[in-house]
């Protein structure tokens, strides 16, 4: 039976579009809607309390506002199906402080209590109060992406010394493109659903750090051994296609199983209206479909049209 | 190829199922009332306070005060007296010098109504009051996790003061040799006032017990065998070294020079903790039915030898996490924890996808069952080890970096993000197990399965459907 080989070689181009084009839309988004960084590492303070019923909004933000005179706070009122009980429906009240100090816990206090004064029939609860100092919050994040870039660094020298046969160093450094390219696309999701960064980016960084590359390596493998067997005088294009066409089938299962899984956590954390885990899963689907695209869309093609270059240069010579 | 024994199968396949039976329900026996826990489950998994709730603080010296690393453990060794004598045992406490900073993260008690981390906080931050009273009488009893006493609230004569721990200047521990016995003491000195106070009490109580107390809590109980005049005294008894530096510890909180101001908290109610825990609860069981049926459907045997697989990778995981024995301590899981648990779970598919769509690959080009197989695992073999490769170089890095070993201190000072050390961890253990269930066992069960006569069809391993 004679292998049947699709032309990804020939879509290259449709394939970077498509990935520069998603990034101008995610620059266009930052630079209208910005970024935040989340309190956990920009420094702040931020507090949740949980009620039943329905409750004078404004009076409830004007008896905050009375306790912390020198601050902008901001308010966010959500609905949450888990709180519900006998005495209404359940809402989360979430209150951000301006500036990035850290709001004394006493204040937090005088809230909560002037708030189950006010309104006692309504089960005033603190569910969650954060309070970062700024050069803490600032440090951890700056220590997270020194470790991304030591781990990625580390991983580039062992897919150099790995893969000597198809050119090491171009395959380290197409598979790092790679990887950018996923981080890239996370960053984006954060950017155009608007959520800041938080340790859940860094989480979701680190997971498709991992994911990617070992899907980078699958393709490079296939090509490893797909080299060796069709010998030096193999076109890199076919080769290249050949690969992508026999790994494309291990490509989609392992897609729909991953995908599958963490579709599964955002939709139930949809339903029971977990936001923390939500803004993990959102980001982490959408690394992962372009973690697999990266690798057969971007790391490996450019590693083709770098070795083309680099066998008409020998050519010339 | 080397076929393996076709009962091979069945005794990893039960032994699998064995295990990770055994580490998602645990086992314990109950005898009269006394229930021990022979091995954890599930159950017996350390939660992180972002998942059941609770409250991480982190404390530095106030006005800006630069403490000694004495000091610093002794304010350490306050909040740890605190909450263990509140029955606080699962906490996490650290105290880093280099960046002057106490951190503490500690799960809400159960019996807690008020949540209020403000409340807690305060509790167990202020400054400590170490006295010296009359006697040893005390109201009540609690033991700690260790099954010691902890005696609490002076009753009768013990209400009164004699003195305080102002009044301290230094406690040490110290070893002297009574005629070839090591003796470990713990060595006092006092200020003028002290000195003062101290003579009249050892005065007074001469040969009667004076009880040393940390707040509502009493420390040591000595015995008083001489007047003490000159400022300096020792407190002996058959202490190990370890006791005896603990408690000259103690006693020196009671005599430091600063208060603790909070500079970060974070708290989370226990209903938002448990409500996460429970949807994350269901959707790994949905998402692990639709990859066991998916997986099954897809690849026939070689997906159920994958599944069989993937529960031991999985039961790996949750032992490393759980300790399994109740001699092992559990490890906390937060969120990236179970991040980290479901990327190398996620690898582990993808390895097994690998090796059964090498070996359909191998059926279709017309080749027997047997070599099939052969072909099949070993053609995926370096994917998979190289794949697996770079991602435990990520895991190892995360580990250095985030862990016990803080390997960039130098540049950040010590810190203790536990969050990103759990994903570290998990994700190394899972790519561990990974090679042990994804790549040994499967492969072996695969071999012995393909031995058996009725198993025998190709089809069932992916072969294309003209084959006979």
């Amino acid at each position: 039976m004679k292998d049947k080989m699709l032309d990804f070689y020939g879509k290259r181009k449709i394939f970077f579009g498509i990935s520069i084009g998603i990034i101008v839309i995610g620059i266009i988004c930052n630079i209208i809607f910005g970024v935040s960084l989340d309190i956990q590492f920009s420094g702040g303070s931020m507090i949740s309390y949980s009620y039943n019923g329905s409750v004078d909004e404004n009076e409830m933000k004007s008896i905050i506002q009375e306790k912390t005179p020198d601050d902008k706070v901001t308010f966010t009122v959500a609905k949450s199906i888990a709180s519900n009980n006998a005495d209404g429906d359940g809402y989360t009240l979430t209150v951000q402080f301006s500036g990035t100090d850290t709001v004394d816990t006493q204040v937090q206090s005088d809230i909560l209590q002037s708030l189950q004064e006010k309104f006692p029939d309504n089960n005033f609860e603190t569910s969650e109060f954060t309070s970062v100092d700024a050069t803490m919050g600032l440090k951890f994040f700056v220590k997270c992406i020194v470790a991304v870039a030591i781990a990625c660094a580390l991983m580039v020298v062992y897919v150099t010394i790995r893969f000597k046969r198809i050119g090491g160093v171009s395959a380290g450094m197409f598979g790092l493109v790679a990887l950018f390219h996923d981080m890239v696309m996370v960053y984006v999701v954060f950017v155009i659903f608007r959520m800041p960064i938080d340790s859940n980016f860094i989480a979701v960084i680190l997971m498709i750090l991992g994911y990617s590359l070992n899907d980078t390596i699958v393709m490079y493998d296939r090509i490893r051994e797909n080299k060796a067997k069709m010998g030096p005088k193999a076109s890199i294009i076919d080769v290249y296609n050949l690969s992508m066409t026999q790994c494309i089938k291990r490509t989609v299962m392992t897609s729909i199983t991953t995908l599958a899984a963490i579709t599964s956590v955002y939709v139930v954390c949809i339903v029971y209206n977990i936001t923390s885990i939500q803004s993990f899963a959102l980001p982490m689907i959408i690394g992962l479909i372009s973690g697999c695209y990266s690798s057969i869309c971007i790391a490996t093609p450019l590693w083709v049209i770098w070795q083309l270059r680099k066998k008409n240069k020998e050519a010339a010579k | 190829m080397k076929r393996v024994a076709k009962p091979v199968f069945f005794i990893v396949a039960l032994l699998i199922i064995a295990l990770t039976a055994s580490s998602i329900l645990g086992f314990d026996t109950q005898f009269g009332d006394i229930k021990t826990t022979r091995i954890k489950g599930i159950d017996d998994i350390r939660w992180g306070i972002d998942i059941k709730g609770g409250v991480e603080a982190t404390f530095r010296p106030a006005d800006g005060v630069d403490a000694t690393p004495e000091q610093l453990e002794s304010a350490r060794s306050v909040i740890e007296t605190r909450l263990v004598s509140s029955s606080i045992t699962d906490y996490e406490l650290y105290a880093d010098d280099s960046s002057q900073r106490i951190i503490v993260r500690f799960p809400w008690k159960e019996d807690t109504t008020n949540y209020d981390p403000n409340e807690a906080i305060e509790e167990i931050a202020a400054t400590a009051k170490l006295t010296f009273r009359p006697g040893n009488s005390y109201t009540t009893v609690d033991y700690d996790a260790d099954g010691n006493p902890i005696m609490k609230t002076p009753k009768d004569e013990t209400e009164e003061i004699l003195l305080d721990g102002s009044m301290i200047t230094k406690a040490e521990p110290n070893v002297y040799d009574d005629n070839g016995k090591i003796q470990y003491v713990v060595s006092l000195e006092f200020n003028d006032e002290g000195t003062e106070k101290f003579k009249e009490a050892t005065t007074t109580y001469l040969n009667q017990t004076i009880s040393i107390w940390m707040d509502d809590v009493m420390l040591s109980y000595p015995n008083v065998n001489e007047v003490i005049s000159e400022g300096k005294a020792q407190i002996s008894g058959s202490f190990t070294a370890e006791e005896a530096t603990a408690l000259a510890t103690k006693i020196n909180a009671g005599a430091l020079p600063f208060s603790l101001e909070t500079v970060n908290v974070s708290s989370i109610s226990p209903t938002l903790g448990q409500n996460s825990l429970y949807a994350m609860g269901i959707a790994a069981i949905i998402a692990l039915c639709f990859i066991t049926v998916f997986m099954i459907i897809a690849f026939r045997i070689p997906g159920l030898v994958a599944v069989i697989a993937l529960a031991g990778q999985m039961s790996i995981i949750i032992i490393a996490v759980s300790g399994y024995f109740p001699v092992f301590n559990s490890f906390t899981m937060t969120l990236p924890g179970i991040a980290g648990m479901i990327l190398s779970i996620g690898t582990g598919v993808d390895a097994n996808i690998l090796t059964a769509e090498r070996i359909r690959e191998e059926l279709k080009r017309g080749k027997s069952l047997d070599s099939a197989i052969n072909a099949g695992t070993k053609n995926s073999l370096s994917a998979i080890i190289d794949g697996n490769m770079t991602i435990i170089i990520v895991a190892v890095i995360l580990i250095l970096v985030f862990g016990p070993f803080n390997m960039l201190s130098f540049i950040f000072g010590l810190s203790t993000t536990g969050a990103i050390y759990a994903f570290g961890y998990t994700l190394l253990i899972g790519t561990i197990a990974n090679f042990i269930m994804g790549i040994g066992a499967a492969r072996l069960m695969l071999k012995s399965i393909s031995g058996l006569k009725l198993l025998r069809n190709p089809r069932l391993y992916g072969g294309a459907k003209n084959e006979r």
